[in-house]
């Protein structure tokens, strides 16, 4: 099976085009067929706080046109991943809930099924392209840079739910990092939260957050970081300016790429094709040591 | 922190509040976790991505004060909102309480007793009715200052995910009273 529903989400193809055009250019080029899915929307996550019943509603409802069609979903961002994972889980141990979720659905025609298989871009990358397919297309090796991993929180929690990455030994995000020649290695709170959530109720605050993270990836000698979650990507890339004023720290700088861009950069894609132009952080500075040019 | 501040007016109230329909809806939206297992070992806290950067938002205060039904000064002063949603507490506490899902309810009560969210969250959902993502489709800056728009991308173009009116009035539903 290779033949995946793009599930883009809010963030993706609103604001975080450079993840969207990464995904559309690399995966089709490492075997894996994509199908829009332009009839899913949001996934409800973010408004989980304003009314938890919505958010189920909202998950449920894009589950079950995908469980229509009888495709996968592929889900590009931790927030909507997670959700239609813990969307199914609640709704397997609230009976109440499902008979309420199933009469929603039925006002728009739609019968109640969660069960969609629901895959994360790692999961497509590690587990069916596989490392060693990924290896043997490398034209353009990552050698000597050393990245980060940033996998963002909901790769691996809630932990009572199946997530892309095994919670307790993550190693499929850096396995994926490695066979594209690039070094990895450790640094603290490699699953913490990037702050995003809370930029409603105060930026500043979300801005530290941000800001202590970078200081974290400076600090262990990182040229580097890689995130695939668009909510993530939005606090260390696009905030990373915003949060080096905040804290007034002018060595938090570093260059920030989706996993995505990264792969597409090793098999030999030009930084367009990529969206590269589009990160706001540094990139150039990686780019400069591939021998690849931003501008031309 | 501010909480603890509530005169013998604010409590009574309180208490009041502790048999109230809503304070019930609370225990509904956190099954199957427990806040009665709470043992205020305050794992939650030392994890909690909030607490680092606010020192008052502590969730293993805000499971004992749920608790016990004194709830008005965390909706009062908004400060549920800053919690991430990030599940760390959740992870840590021993006692399989989920500090997290215990301020997502306290969240969607306050919303139910017409306390108002942050700002930017009212406009997500409104955008989610009438757009169906949380917000429009933006215009970005280019490292060659350009603005690039999905169409400028060659990106297909956004469409209303939904069009059907019972999904239109499903969302209105659970969340019209959010920025009506
Ligand atoms: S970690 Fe769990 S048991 Fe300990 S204080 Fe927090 S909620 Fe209570
Ligand atoms: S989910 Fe909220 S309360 Fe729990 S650790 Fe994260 S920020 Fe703190």
């Amino acid at each position: 099976m290779s033949k995946f529903l793009l599930f883009l989400g809010c963030t993706i193809p609103t604001k975080q085009y450079s993840y969207e055009i990464s995904v559309r250019n690399v995966l089709p080029k490492l075997g894996v067929e994509l199908v829009d899915f332009a009839e899913a929307g949001c996934c409800g996550f973010p408004l989980k706080g304003l009314n938890r019943r919505a958010w189920v509603y909202m998950s449920a409802r894009i589950l079950s046109i995908a469980s229509k069609k009888g495709l996968p979903i592929l889900a590009l961002c931790n927030g909507c991943d997670t959700s239609l994972r813990k969307i199914k889980d609640i709704l397997k141990h609230d009976e109440a809930l499902r008979k309420e979720i199933a009469d929603l659905l039925s006002n728009e025609g739609i019968k109640l099924d969660v069960s969609a298989e629901v895959y994360h871009t790692l999961e497509i990358l590690h587990d069916f392209v596989g490392v060693e397919k990924i290896k043997s297309m490398v034209r353009r090796s990552l050698k000597g840079i050393r990245i980060a991993s940033y996998p963002g929180c909901h790769m691996i929690r809630p932990s009572d739910i199946p997530h892309p990455e095994d919670p307790a030994e993550p190693r499929k995000y850096d396995a994926v990092l490695n066979a594209l020649g690039a070094e990895v290695g450790y640094y603290p709170d490699r699953g913490g939260c990037c702050g995003a959530t809370m930029l409603p109720y105060s930026a500043r605050h979300a801005l530290l957050i941000a800001a202590s993270k970078i200081k974290t990836f400076k600090e262990y000698g990182f040229d580097a970081v890689s995130t695939s979650c668009p909510y993530c990507m939005e606090m260390i890339d696009g905030k990373q300016d915003a949060a080096r004023t905040e804290v007034g720290d002018e060595s938090i700088s570093i260059p920030v790429f989706y996993l995505t861009q990264l792969v597409g950069l090793a098999i030999g894609l030009e930084p367009k094709e990529l969206g590269l132009n589009l990160n706001i952080s540094p990139v150039e500075e990686v780019l400069e040591k591939l021998g690849v040019s931003l501008y031309e | 922190m501010v909480v603890l501040t509530g005169g013998s007016e604010v409590v009574a109230l309180e208490v009041r509040l502790l048999d109230s329909r809503v304070l019930r809806e609370v225990k509904e939206l956190v099954r199957p976790h427990s806040p009665q297992h709470c043992y205020q070992c305050a794992k939650c806290t030392s994890a909690c991505t909030a607490t680092k950067v606010i020192p008052d938002y502590k969730p293993h205060l805000i499971v004992a004060l749920t608790r016990l039904g004194l709830i008005k000064n965390l909706l009062d002063s908004g400060i549920i909102w800053a919690c991430t949603e990030c599940w760390k507490c959740s992870e840590y506490c021993p006692q399989d309480v989920a500090p997290v899902e215990v301020v997502i309810a306290l969240k969607n009560l306050s919303i139910a007793m017409g306390y108002k969210p942050p700002e930017d969250l009212k406009m997500m959902a409104k955008n989610v009715v009438e757009l169906g993502y949380i917000s429009p489709p933006i215009e970005v800056l280019s490292k060659e200052f350009e603005m690039y728009g999905r169409n400028a991308l060659a990106l297909p173009e956004l469409v209303k995910p939904y069009t059907h009116e019972g999904t239109i009035n499903n969302l209105k539903k659970l969340l019209g009273g959010v920025y009506e």
